[in-house]
Formats: C-alpha cells, sequence, structure tokens
C-alpha cells in the first residue's frame, strides 16, 4: 500500500459523507472486542472502528478488549454492566455462542439486543496431499466405517470448527459423540499436524488451509459454503449428499433490553458503515465475506443458529467413545492430585515429627512489615476501579515503602508521598499513551458513561 | 538457491537510512516492553497492527522484527537484577542470575545475557538464512507423541533446581502442575477446577504465576526480613564487566543454548520455554563446578538467554517459509502480513524477494543495535540495585500489579497475582524453591495435551510412544537422564547420607 490510498481513502469519504448525513452522529461509541488485541474478533472491532470514524458517524469511537473463555467474560460483562449505555456495541458470533453453550455458561447471546451480522469465514475440511482420499465421498465413506479411528483435527473444543465435524457426523448419520476430534490450540498448530500427516482430515477456516492448497501441500475437500465461490472453487459439502452448510460468523450486538428507538439507531450506524465503500474494500483485501444482515431477518437467523448450535454441542458432549475417559481427560489430573497429596502429606508429616525442635537461629519474622504490604495489596485491589490507577498505584507504594522503613525515617513521609505519586504518573502515562493500553481512570471522577464496564458507580 | 547474493540484496533494502531508524525504534520499544513484566513482544506488536495502514509493509516487519527480538533481550534486565521474569522465558535466568545480581556480579550476568543473545541471535538468523525450507520440513515430522517426549525431556530439567531437599522440590512442582491444571481442558471444552469462577476458565497465565511467585513473593519475604538481619545485597564487587574466566564460562554455553533454541523454535509446538530449561540442566551437569549453581553461577544465565534469543529466530521459520505461527508473536506477525495481502509460506520467498530478504537482513542488524544498545545500559542499569529498598520493592509492586492487569485488563487477574504472590512468600519461608512450580505451570498442561492428542490419534493405544522412532528415542533419553544419577548413587552406596540428613 503507499501513501496515495489512504490520501484518496480520505477524499472519497469526505465526498461521500456529506450526502449521507441524515442521521446526527453519535458523540462517543464504544466497541467491546472479547478477546485479545490481534485476534478476528479484535480486527474486526477496529476495522469497524476505522470505518465508523471515517465516515462521521460517530466522533469517538473507543475499543475496549476484554479477553477471555471464548468471548464469555466480555459478553458476561456486557450484558450486566451495559444496562443503561445505549451506544456501545459487543463484537460476537458462532464461536462465543458455541462457548456459551459448552461452558453452560450463565449468560447467553440472546440476553443482549441483536444488532447485524457482519461478515464471516466459510470452513474446509482437507486432507493431507498424500492421503488415500480423493474426496469428500470417499471422506464420508471412512469415517462412516470406524468413526474412531478417524482423526479429525481442528481449533479449540467446542469452536467452529468441532461444531462443524459433529455438523458433519450427524448429516452422515454417525453419532457425533463418537466424533475423533483433536483440539489444537490454533490453526497453525492444526495445519502443522495436518501437514504432517498426524491426523487424517483438518477443519478450518478456508484461509487456513489455503497457502497449502496452493502451494499442492493439502487437498481441500470441500467447503462449507451452500454454493461454489468461484475464487476458490472447491466443491460444496452439499454437493457430497450431506445437508450441512455452516459460516464461522461474526456480528454486532447491542445492550441488554434496548428500546426499540436506540436498536434502530445503532442498527442505521452499523449498516451505513457496512455499506461504505471503506468497509466493502477492507473485506475484499482481507477475503471476509460479506454476511450483511438486521432487523428480523438476522432474529430469524439467529433463532435457527441458536437451535441448531446447541443441538450439535449437547450432542458433542459427554463422554467421547474413543479413548477410554481414564486414559483421556482422567488420567493428567489423576496423576497430578493424587502425587501432590503424597508429597503434601509427606511434608506435613515431616513437619509434625519436627515440630518440638524450634531452630534456635531462626530469625523472627517482621510480621509488621508484611502486612504493611499486604496492606498495600489489598488497598490497590479495591481502588483499582473507583479511584483509577494513579491513585491506586501510589497509594500501594507508600504503603509499601513505609512498611520497609525503619522507624527512624518517619521525617521523609513527604517525600516518600512525592515520589510515589510522580511513579504512578509516569507509569499511567508509558501505558495508556506510550502503550495506548488504557488503565483504569477512576469511576468516581467521570460522571458520563465510558463504557459498559462503569455503570454501577452512578 | 542464492541465499547468499539474495541476502546481500537484503542488505540494501535494509541499511537505508529510514529502515535503520525503524529497526531502531523497534529494538528500543521491545526492550521497553520486555522489561515490563506481563507486557511482551505479541501485545506490543498487535497494539501496534493499525500501523499497517500507513506504513510500507517492509518498514512495519523491520520494526516488528525489532520488538520482537528487543522484547526477548528485555526479558532477562528485571529477571537478573529484581527477580521478576518479565516473560515466562525468562525464569531460569532468574534462578542463577539473581544471586549473581546479589553477590555484586550484577553486571556481568546482565552483559552475558546480552552477548550471549546476540550471539545465539546471530546464528540462528545465519541458520534461517541457510537452512529456512529444509529445517521447516523435518520440523513437520513432529507429530503429538514427539511433543509429548519432548516435554518428558524438559521435565527432568526440573531435577537440576530441585534445591537441597528433593520433597520440598517436588511439593513446588505438584504445586505448579496443580495451577496448571485449572481452567478449560482444550480437549473436552470441560472446565476443570474453575469452581464456577468464569475468570478461571481460561486458566492462570503463566506471566501471573512466575511474577507472583518472583517479584511478588520476594517482596514480601523482603519485608519479613526487615529490622532482622539485614540482607546483604551488594549492588557492585569486583568489575562491571565479564571477567577473562567469565568469558571462558559462557562461551560453551551461549553455542550450546543456541543449538537447543533453534530447533525448539523451529518446531510448529515447541515455545521458547522448553530449551530455557533443558539449557539450565544441561549447564549445571557440565559444569566443571557444579557447586557454584545455587550461588550464583554465570552459565546458568549464559545458556538460557542464548537459547530464548534462539528460539525467537527459529519461529520466524515455520512462518516465513510454512506460513505457520507457532508463537503468539509470530500469529500477531502473520495477520500483519495478511493485512498487507501477503501471505508467508514456500511462495513468499518467490514472489515478494525483496521483503523476505530484507526482513532477514534487519534481524541481523537489530541484533547488533540490541547489543550495542544494551551494554553500555548495563552499567545504569545495576545502579538500579541502589535504589534504597523501600522505593524498589514499592516500585516492584507497582509495576508487577500493572503488569498482571494489562494481561487481560482484570482486576481478578491483579488479585490472583497476589494470592499467588502469598504463596510464594510461604514457600520462600519454608525454603521451597519456586523454580519448579512455575516449570510445573509452564509444562504440566503442554504434557497433558501433547499426550492426550498423540492417544487420541492412535485410538488410545499407547504403543504410539515405542513404535514411533523420534518419540521413543527422546523418551528413552529422557529416562536415562532421569535414573542414571539415582542408579550410580545406588552403586555407590551413598544413599545411606540421605537417611541421617535432618529435614527442614
Amino acid at each position: 500500500m503507499s501513501w496515495k490510498q489512504p490520501a484518496l481513502f480520505l477524499l472519497v469519504s469526505a465526498l461521500t459523507c456529506a450526502g449521507v448525513a441524515a442521521q446526527p452522529p453519535e458523540d462517543h461509541l464504544v466497541i467491546v472486542a472479547p478477546a485479545a488485541p490481534g485476534g478476528g474478533w479484535d480486527q474486526t472491532a477496529r476495522v469497524l472502528q476505522q470505518v465508523i470514524e471515517r465516515r462521521g458517524l460517530a466522533r469517538i469511537v473507543e475499543v475496549q478488549n476484554v479477553p477471555g473463555a471464548a468471548g464469555t467474560i466480555g459478553l458476561a460483562q456486557f450484558v450486566h454492566g451495559g444496562g443503561s449505555n445505549t451506544r456501545s456495541l459487543l463484537i460476537s458470533g458462532l464461536v462465543m455462542l458455541g462457548a456459551t453453550l459448552w461452558n453452560d455458561s450463565p449468560v447467553s447471546l440472546a440476553q443482549a439486543t441483536p444488532i447485524a451480522r457482519l461478515t464471516g469465514e466459510y470452513e474446509a475440511i482437507a486432507v493431507p496431499a498424500a492421503s488415500t482420499i480423493g474426496d469428500m465421498r470417499q471422506l464420508v465413506q471412512v469415517f462412516r466405517e470406524r468413526p474412531e479411528a478417524f482423526a479429525w483435527g481442528g481449533g479449540s473444543a467446542g469452536g467452529s470448527d468441532h461444531i462443524l465435524a459433529g455438523l458433519i457426523a450427524e448429516a452422515a448419520g454417525v453419532d457425533p459423540r463418537r466424533v475423533n476430534y483433536v483440539a489444537f490450540s490454533g490453526g497453525g498448530e492444526a495445519v502443522a499436524a495436518l501437514l504432517g500427516g498426524h491426523i487424517a482430515a483438518g477443519v478450518s477456516g478456508y484461509s487456513e488451509f489455503a497457502p497449502h492448497v496452493r502451494s499442492g501441500r493439502l487437498r481441500a475437500l470441500a467447503i462449507s459454503s451452500p454454493s461454489r465461490t468461484p475464487a476458490i472453487n472447491v466443491p460444496t459439502i452439499r454437493e457430497s449428499g450431506l445437508n450441512v452448510e455452516m459460516v464461522n460468523w461474526r456480528g454486532v450486538l447491542g445492550p441488554r433490553g434496548l428500546p426499540d428507538s436506540d436498536r434502530v439507531r445503532l442498527t442505521t450506524l452499523v449498516r451505513q458503515a457496512a455499506h461504505s465503500p471503506e468497509w466493502q474494500r477492507i473485506l475484499a483485501e482481507r477475503e471476509w465475506s460479506d454476511l450483511y444482515l438486521d432487523g428480523g431477518e438476522l432474529d430469524a437467523f439467529l433463532a435457527s443458529e441458536t437451535t441448531r448450535v446447541t443441538r450439535v454441542v449437547a450432542r458433542l458432549r459427554g463422554p467421547a467413545r474413543g479413548v477410554p475417559v481414564v486414559t483421556g481427560q482422567r488420567l493428567v489430573p489423576l496423576v497430578v492430585l493424587s502425587g501432590a497429596a503424597l508429597v503434601f502429606g509427606a511434608l506435613t508429616a515431616g513437619w509434625i515429627r519436627a515440630r518440638g525442635q524450634v531452630r534456635p537461629d531462626a530469625p523472627a519474622a517482621n510480621r509488621r512489615a508484611v502486612a504493611g504490604v499486604v496492606l498495600g495489596l489489598v488497598v490497590f485491589v479495591i481502588m483499582l476501579q473507583p479511584l483509577g490507577f494513579t491513585a491506586a498505584a501510589a497509594a500501594l507504594f507508600v504503603l509499601t515503602a513505609n512498611a520497609f522503613a525503619r522507624p527512624s525515617t518517619h521525617r521523609r513521609r513527604m517525600w516518600t508521598l512525592a515520589i510515589a505519586i510522580v511513579f504512578a504518573v509516569i507509569v499511567d502515562l508509558a501505558f495508556t499513551r506510550g502503550l495506548d493500553l488504557p488503565l483504569p481512570a477512576g469511576t468516581w471522577f467521570d460522571s458520563s458513561h465510558r463504557g459498559p464496564l462503569t455503570t454501577w458507580t452512578r | 538457491m542464492d541465499a547468499l547474493s539474495a541476502l546481500i540484496d537484503g542488505f540494501r533494502v535494509a541499511l537505508t537510512p529510514i529502515n535503520l531508524l525503524w529497526a531502531l525504534a523497534g529494538v528500543t520499544l521491545g526492550t521497553l516492553v520486555g522489561v515490563l513484566p506481563g507486557i511482551g513482544p505479541a501485545l506490543t506488536v498487535a497494539l501496534l497492527l493499525p500501523v499497517t495502514f500507513s506504513l510500507q509493509p517492509i518498514e512495519a516487519f523491520i520494526m516488528f522484527a525489532g520488538i520482537y527480538y528487543g522484547g526477548m533481550y528485555g526479558g532477562s534486565t528485571t529477571a537478573i537484577l529484581l527477580n521478576t521474569p518479565g516473560e515466562s522465558a525468562s525464569v531460569m535466568t532468574a534462578v542463577e542470575g539473581h544471586l549473581m545480581a546479589r553477590a555484586g556480579r550484577g553486571g556481568a550476568a546482565l552483559a552475558t545475557a546480552a552477548i550471549g543473545s546476540f550471539v545465539a541471535g546471530t546464528l540462528a538468523t545465519a541458520a534461517l538464512t541457510f537452512s529456512a525450507p529444509l529445517m521447516a520440513n523435518a520440523a513437520l515430522r513432529f507429530g503429538p507423541a514427539e511433543y509429548f517426549a519432548l516435554t518428558m525431556l524438559a521435565f527432568v530439567a526440573v531435577s537440576s533446581v530441585l534445591g537441597e531437599s528433593t520433597l520440598k522440590g517436588l511439593a513446588s512442582l505438584f504445586f505448579g502442575l496443580v495451577l496448571g491444571l485449572i481452567g478449560i481442558d482444550p480437549l473436552t471444552g470441560e472446565a476443570r477446577m474453575s469452581f464456577g469462577i468464569p475468570e478461571l476458565l481460561d486458566g492462570i497465565d503463566v506471566v501471573i504465576v512466575a511474577v507472583g511467585l518472583f517479584a511478588v513473593g520476594e517482596s514480601l519475604f523482603a519485608a519479613s526480613r526487615v529490622g532482622g538481619d539485614v540482607e546483604d545485597v551488594i549492588p557492585l564487587r569486583g568489575s562491571l564487566w565479564m571477567t577473562r574466566e567469565d568469558w571462558s564460562r559462557s562461551w560453551r554455553p551461549w553455542l550450546r543454548g543456541t543449538a537447543l533454541g533453534f530447533p525448539a523454535g523451529v518446531l510448529p509446538a515447541g515455545g521458547s520455554e522448553i530449551p530455557t530449561f533443558l539449557s539450565y540442566s544441561l549447564e549445571r551437569r557440565l559444569a566443571r563446578e557444579p557447586q557454584r549453581f545455587g550461588s550464583g553461577a554465570i552459565e546458568g544465565v549464559a545458556g538460557p538467554e542464548a537459547a530464548n534469543n534462539a528460539a525467537a529466530a527459529g519461529t520466524l521459520v515455520p512462518l516465513l517459509t510454512l506460513g505457520l505461527p507457532t508463537s503468539a508473536t509470530a500469529a500477531i506477525l502473520l495477520a500483519a502480513f495478511q493485512q498487507y495481502g501477503l501471505q508467508p509460506g514456500p511462495l513468499l520467498f518467490t514472489r515478494d524477494v525483496q521483503l523476505v530478504w530484507g526482513l532477514i537482513a534487519s534481524l541481523y542488524i537489530g541484533n547488533m543495535m540490541l547489543l550495542v544498545l544494551n551494554l553500555p545500559l548495563v552499567g545504569l542499569w545495576v545502579r538500579l540495585l541502589e535504589v534504597p529498598r523501600p522505593f524498589l520493592h514499592a516500585g516492584i509492586l507497582v509495576l508487577a500489579s500493572v503488569g498482571a492487569y494489562s494481561v487481560n485488563r482484570s482486576i481478578f487477574d491483579v488479585g490472583l497475582l497476589y494470592v499467588v504472590g502469598g504463596a510464594g512468600y510461604l514457600m520462600r519461608c519454608w525454603q521451597i524453591p519456586l523454580a519448579p512450580a512455575v516449570i510445573g505451570a509452564i509444562l504440566g498442561p503442554m504434557a497433558e495435551q501433547h499426550l492426550r492428542r498423540a492417544l487420541a490419534a492412535a485410538e488410545g493405544s499407547w504403543m504410539v510412544f515405542v513404535t514411533r522412532p523420534i518419540a521413543a528415542t527422546v523418551l528413552a533419553t529422557a529416562a536415562a537422564i532421569a535414573l542414571l544419577p539415582v542408579v550410580v548413587r545406588r552403586w555407590s552406596g551413598v544413599d545411606n547420607r540421605r537417611r541421617t540428613q535432618p529435614s527442614g
């Protein structure tokens, strides 16, 4: 990309903006990416942020990362904290839907308000080039014969890859519980295992396989799209006679109990962004499919998707039949916990035996100083959210330094405080300005609703 | 393939003033974030991804590579001086490095870490230059069974950090293993030992375990000693730099660390921690004066530091040649490639010659810059130990807390850090070594996943570990290393001594 493109970009957006000013721009919009920076949800959030800002649909768009448990932590915070903030969006998708069902999560996607489905990627099934399996029909045949002997590999358990393997089994008339699914911690690891022939077939987003299909190391057997795409030209799963189609979709949700007028407003904003040339250009660049959907169609889609995923997840869960449970999920916890019990038991027995003999040279621990430091840590945790990082860090600094100081150094207290404040401010600036990693700013000082996480302090 | 002439062309690209500037920016930023616990190169590059909208690809990648290498350098500084490893790959550095720093040899420890990182980084980059496709294809032969064998080999390294009492060392190891069990079982997706707390579903981050045990535990322990027997931390004794003896004891560990680290980095699931464990264990076994280990042996710093930098370079092999991201940072780099519409893989070397070789050339330059940047700073860093104790520990606790917070932007993690720190304090009081716990927390989940993947792919048959030659060989080696000393001791009849040893 040359410097000209961004310039052109700005020009185009400035020209088109003038024509679209039907709705006044939002002042401050928060997009919650329920994942760490860098992943698919984070990238969706950041692209959306750029497009919304460049088109002037909102003045300030802030992306907040709330990673954890395949998005369910972000979802829980969003539906529990975001009640009155009508200007926030949560990036969501199939993986989050699967994870809430898989973890028996107390929150569900249905608690948030659907706004729009944005993009998605179709999944593919691939085998190593050396495999004897030539097409999807043959794969189904081999799989049906002895399902447990056929190792599928893909991303994390319960994720979109696993769900697709379950859907295929279902359609092929095999109990999904008999699917021998080997979960890998990332697309890269799964593809490496497939390239090395350590698993029979891989399930993943097509883009993960694409370079290896092009270089002839992998053979893509089928793709989960409804029809063949000219650019990819891999047969669909349907063509092999299985009634399966799936897309790993991503979309945005609004806060819980959002009034209809606000839902319409947020939907209009997202629709304008998603129909903009900037958004379309980025989709093309990243090979994301445009799957825009909103309103009643979206509600219907979510309902049918939830039903189907709930069914498959329920059937995929439960004890796998392929590998005995004992050598499977129970083995290592059993070894570790019994080993730990043994070692700690022996240690305790040793102490009880040696209890009578206190070593005379053992130095007395300075309990006051330790208590002082512990107090500092407790104060930090309590103060962090309401009073913000700077105040909390300064308090931790002062309390720790005082715990370490000898009684003779009382006069230096003001000095300690000054150093503590300067240090806390420097660290705060380094993180928030230097690294652009937001630290809590203190909800007591900030009456405006900056995010869905801060509503309880009104 | 004419790698050499391509490399020279690459240097022509990388040596333009503007690209040198980007490299400098990258290594400086990388060193800074490496110093901070919890903030690693992966997060930094992820946060900088938006710059790809305004930079040329080559400029962006030169900067990102600088951050990646710089992060590996920076992690060792706090490990050595403050006993606070910034990354899990620097845990082994903290073990001997901090002992050296307390004895006034911090300058030498920092210098051997910096020079070792340079040597390892340069040699590993050379290996990347000339053998990348070959290595990458060989690495694909490693499957779950082989990785499981490798983790078993790494577990042997634990025996070298167990400390005086085997029982206490094992207690520490099992503590780490139990921590590693917490969270979603990655193979079934079921929650284990998370007690219904959603924040525990992803498990406890290793950074939290390492920083909690080492940094927070250390500060609490230091507080308990205030007013008692005064801690004798000597900021500097003797020469600031490495002596002739230091050099002669460092160069072999550097080379051995590189030899362990680079292949481990190339392996798609090798990771950068395992080679540091192996290197530490190896150096301890090969040392002419093994009794120095435990009181600050320079070999124990030189080896693991070389290993983690070589592994960082090794990770680029599968990324560039196969398009396989095998570490968190590599995954982000892959995302950056894709933002430019580039697809790393075999075709990258023929399609984007300038970019690939410019990037590789910039790795050499970045390494050189890191050495030039870090060596003069050694004298400055060492003065950190002269900061009065109250301020030093206050600063460590603030940095550890902010680091823990930024891992997941979660206050829960800060609380968790303190709880782990409390455990670390108790362990220090009862003279239980800390390093085995961190090793257990890192290796335990790895070993379990690889074991179960291997068993699943083989329909539950344990024979995979015997019939696959690489796995069988590695497992046999691990068993031999673990059992040989025991057998030898039994033969020479020394084991009577153990019974008369006082407990505690």
